[in-house]
């Protein structure tokens, strides 16, 4: 696994998680614990897709645009054809 | 508004391609229980749904659903990169080839194209959300039989992942009917239709308080 890979893992485990707290939020709306649990996953997730991004480039069309945003790989992409 | 994250919700690296398996997987994409016919069910079904909770439910449900029908389509691109025309023949899948090359299209395994049939929006709470059980548990029976006759572990571990999806969503949506239910009339759900029978500025409301 490249550094990339690596770092991009971990950075969907931690989206993940927050982002489970937050389904779980909707039918639960009152639970302070999994708010506060949500909260820090969510700040944990952003700190590491900015690290991400500065060495990566952008995830997302607010963070970057044109040259940065076009590069490869997109999502979809195979590491030996790009 | 929907915003684009250039990353898919759980990666997805296949070594070795496959057209057998992303014929089968395909299904998934467009077919009748398939991630196309999630999305827009719960992303059309939200508009009448009138409790918060049910409208974030569907929202951030049918949103997933959109990543996961990305998660498909990179698993059926990445099986159909560099084939040959033998392997084509062989396999079976010279029959999705000669119409979409190995382009994604929205389609059942059978080859059926997808069709809005696949899924209701029918403007009552209850049957909506009782379509939506009954489709991630759908979607989940689709996802065992993928994994009974998928066996490389880059394809499996991606299905695994989507499969243990339509089981939590299946608990939310289970969650969200008892919400429902808890604000309706208990000596007759069916009393009122709450998506419908409560009119906003409208006088002679039978039913002004079932909204609170």
């Amino acid at each position: 696994m490249t550094e990339r890979e690596k770092l991009l893992k971990q950075l969907s485990a931690l989206q993940f998680a927050s982002w489970e707290l937050h389904l779980y939020m909707d039918t639960h709306p009152y639970d302070k614990d999994a708010m506060e649990m949500n909260r820090r996953y969510a700040r944990r997730s952003e700190d590491l897709k900015a690290l991400f991004e500065s060495k990566y480039g952008p995830l997302s069309s607010v963070s970057g645009t044109g040259e940065q945003w076009l590069k490869n790989p997109w999502p979809w992409d195979i590491k030996e054809c790009v | 508004m929907f915003q684009y994250e250039k990353k898919l919700q759980y990666p997805v690296n296949i070594k070795n391609p496959n057209p057998k398996y992303a014929q089968i997987i395909i299904s998934q994409y467009g077919g009748p229980d398939g991630e196309l016919g999630a999305s827009l069910r719960y992303l059309s079904q939200r508009f009448s749904m009138p409790y918060p909770e049910l409208k974030g439910l569907l929202t951030d449900i049918g949103t997933e659903e959109l990543g996961h029908l990305e998660m498909i389509g990179a698993i059926v691109y990445q099986l159909t990169r560099n084939l040959s025309i033998e392997q084509i023949k062989k396999s079976g899948f010279d029959t999705y080839f000669v119409d979409h090359t190995t382009g994604v299209y929205p389609l059942a395994a059978s080859g059926t194209p997808f069709t809005a049939t696949y899924l209701q929006s029918k403007g009552d709470v209850i049957t909506d959300l009782h379509e939506n059980l009954a489709a991630e548990q759908k979607a989940r029976t689709t996802y065992d039989n993928i994994l009974r006759l998928v066996d490389d572990p880059d394809v499996r571990e991606p299905i695994k992942f989507l499969r243990e999806r339509e089981i939590v969503h299946y608990q939310r949506f289970g969650e969200g009917l008892r919400l429902a239910t808890d604000r309706m009339n208990e000596k007759n759900f069916y009393a009122f239709n709450p998506s419908f029978d409560t009119h906003c500025n409208k006088k002679g409301n039978m039913n002004r308080n079932q909204n609170k």
